[in-house]
């Protein structure tokens, strides 16, 4: 029984994370209605750069280092918005998904050749801290990450129902032609929307890179497809769903692999989305049918 | 003027026979680009630097007595089977008369594969390209063909010399445990086939191993399992990014066996850019460390072509010397009508060879066409990979 409480603990907590990416997924989804399969990509490549505050400071401290991931995943959202969405046709469905695929392949390219792909160290946060009741443990650095996760998603649902961005945002995103006709920049609103996800994304990068300990490009494939697992299960478009998928699925990981091992786990997960898609295709929070 | 027009020919036509200086061709390949590029980019630079050593000195002698340059062509096969597969069959396209690589194991099963088996078997259509492999560890490759040739180094040797030395440094430890990426060949092979086989036949106990895939980032239940067998020494089959995520987890939950051992391709500086706090102490048996003189010369000269020297890059340095010398002892013309003849030369040469001089001494080969080079045991210490043993 205390193997499988550490596991669903140890899981839950690492999968904040996926959550993290999963929003990203879904965010632009529901703006847009399209997928950016370069958002974990991009969101790594945001927790690379910063790394860069280490160049300029040595021994700066870990939050500085995860401040610079923030700014840089806004910055490279809003790059990816500009390369693979602004100047293509956004009626055709597939030369953005190409797009996207096209910039998770330069991005994680690029971050290869830059670091020749060495794992490179990662500061953490209270990585020395642990949590102890008898046998059960809870890693502080990963209670750090999930208190992080939690307030960039309260952050997150504060900008999409408390300010006029995030009206702005679910209007475009119900309505897009609406939303024009009542004046809403609708181009505005989707870059904002890449660089909120990026925002968002530079410190789910950062946010693993401090859980792991070290980056590697390897990161990146594994990522998108555990995004694109908990978009789907939470139901695409729906940030809680994303949250709550998120944390379900790293959940679920671990036990998977506590019970069935490591080389059967993804396995299941990947039956866990097959039933979701069955039973469930809105997933989670998937909307009451009719009109609303 | 028609003078002038002559002399300026006659100019213009000696210096065309000046650039027209013999070359031999060596094909070089490797992975420079995906998560294992470093491999590729140090393979490439030390056979430039060989190349280059051998060409200050005057180039490699040919049969008719006259000096050639050796150039290397370098190709990336991203360490993937099929474009492994399809640089070989480019390069035997080419006037290259060897090819040096590949990088990774699961590229280089499959390439040999396409070789032709055995020599003069004229119902074998298999490619007659002798390939000398730098890198690929994963034991026992070289069998799968006669044309494949190997300089590295055996893992089984060299695991079965640590443990049997451990047994003497560290009489207490009696127990070992695994850990073991368990989606790569190379480390599956590792683990199993040699460090678990090794440390049982040096009388350990093995008390069982925790599994990861290559991609993993979260190894929490992996350690957990590891602190519950409490062993004495930890072995980890792993390359350096899991290695560094598992070594970090095992700070966290406190674990801290008595000895830690990691895998022979992890002896080079990723592990230590990724975890050199956590991996002080690891114990590696390594085909090369810089402690000779031409070892030193081999680093040195390798940096200056952007490349780090480390067991799998200094290997193709050697590479470079060997086939200077097989190119020479072997009569090989480097006309271009000749080609296939001088691959054949070049690769009964290699298969000739019963030692050969490495950086670190003398390396058998064996009858197999693998060969059996000599190692010291290296240990992390204060992020560099210093020699903690000599065990020849």
């Amino acid at each position: 029984m205390l193997d499988f409480l550490q596991a669903v603990s140890d899981g839950v907590l690492f999968g904040a994370t996926y959550a993290l990416i999963g929003i990203g997924f879904t965010l632009v989804f529901g703006v847009m209605h399209k997928l950016n399969l370069s958002y974990a990509a991009a969101s790594i490549g945001g927790a690379y750069c910063g790394l860069l505050v280490l160049k300029v400071a040595a021994g700066a401290p870990a939050w500085l280092v995860f401040f610079g991931a923030f700014l840089a995943g806004g910055a490279i959202g809003w790059l990816v918005y500009l390369t693979c969405f602004h100047f293509i046709p956004l009626s055709n469905p597939l030369a953005t998904l190409m797009s996207t695929v096209g910039m998770l392949l330069l991005i994680d390219e690029i971050i290869v050749h830059v670091t020749n792909g060495m794992p490179q160290n990662y500061p953490a946060m209270f990585d020395d801290v642990m949590l102890r009741a008898g046998e059960f443990t809870l890693r502080g650095d990963l209670l750090l990450v999930f208190a992080i996760c939690v307030l960039c998603m309260i952050g997150l649902l504060a900008l999409l129902y408390r300010t006029k961005l995030g009206l702005a945002t679910r209007a475009v995103s119900q309505q897009p032609v609406a939303a024009q006709l009542c004046g809403i920049r609708v181009a505005r609103v989707n870059a904002m929307t890449f660089v909120v996800t990026g925002l968002l994304g530079g410190i789910a990068g950062a946010m693993i890179g401090a859980a792991v300990g070290a980056l590697s490009p390897l990161l990146t494939a594994p990522l998108t497809v555990k995004g694109l697992i908990v978009t789907v299960i939470g139901g695409l478009g729906s940030v809680p769903g994303a949250i709550l998928a998120g944390l379900l699925v790293g959940g679920f990981e671990n036990v998977f692999q506590l019970y069935r091992g490591v080389t059967e786990r993804d396995l299941y997960v990947m039956l866990l989305l097959f039933v979701f898609l069955v039973f469930r295709p809105g997933g989670i929070f998937a909307p009451k049918s009719g009109r609303h | 003027m028609k003078k002038i027009a002559l002399a300026v020919s006659l100019a213009l036509a000696a210096g065309g026979v000046a650039a027209q200086e013999k070359t031999i061709k060596i094909a070089g390949f490797g992975a420079k680009t995906g998560a294992v590029r470093s491999f590729g980019i140090n393979s490439e630079a030390a056979l430039l630097a060989a190349a280059d050593v051998i060409n200050k000195q005057g180039g490699v002698r040919l049969a008719d007595g006259s000096k050639a340059k050796m150039v290397v062509e370098f190709y990336d096969d991203r360490c993937t089977a099929e474009e492994g597969i399809s640089i070989i069959r480019r390069v035997h396209g080419t006037d290259a008369i060897v090819a040096v690589g590949p990088t990774c194991s699961n590229v280089a099963e499959p390439l040999f594969g396409i070789l032709q088996k055995k020599v003069d078997d004229k119902g074998d259509s298999g490619l007659q390209m002798p390939v000398f492999t730098d890198v690929a560890v994963k034991g026992g490759l070289a069998k799968i063909s006669e044309w494949a040739f190997r300089n590295v180094p055996s893992e089984m040797t060299m695991y079965s010399s640590l443990f049997y030395w451990l047994k003497s440094k560290y009489p207490n430890a009696q127990s070992v445990y695994g850990g073991v990426e368990e989606d790569f060949a190379h480390s599956r092979a590792s683990w199993y086939a040699v460090m678990k086989d090794r440390a049982e036949a040096n009388g350990y106990k093995v008390l069982g191993n925790s599994k990861w895939l290559l991609n993993d980032s979260n190894f929490a239940t992996q350690v957990r399992e590891m602190k519950s067998a409490n062993a004495d020494i930890v072995a980890i089959a792993a390359h350096p990014f899991t290695t560094c995520g598992v070594l970090k987890e095992m700070q966290r939950q406190g674990v801290k066996p008595k000895v830690l051992v990691g895998l022979t391709s992890s002896s080079s500086m990723e592990t230590l850019q990724g975890c050199a706090k956590q991996a002080e102490g690891m114990i590696i048996p390594t085909s090369f460390a810089p402690v000779t003189k031409e070892g030193k010369f081999a680093a040195e000269t390798t940096a200056k072509f952007k490349g780090a020297a480390d067991l799998h890059s200094m290997a193709a340095w050697e590479n470079m010397f060997i086939l200077k010398q097989v190119i020479e002892s072997e009569k090989v013309s480097g006309a271009k009508g000749e080609l296939q003849a001088d691959r054949r030369k070049i690769r009964d040469g290699l298969a000739k060879l019963k030692e050969t001089k490495g950086l670190l001494g003398v390396t058998k080969r064996t009858d197999d066409r693998e060969a059996d080079k000599p190692y010291l045991f290296v240990q992390a210490n204060k992020g560099e990979w210093k020699v903690l043993h000599d065990p020849l």
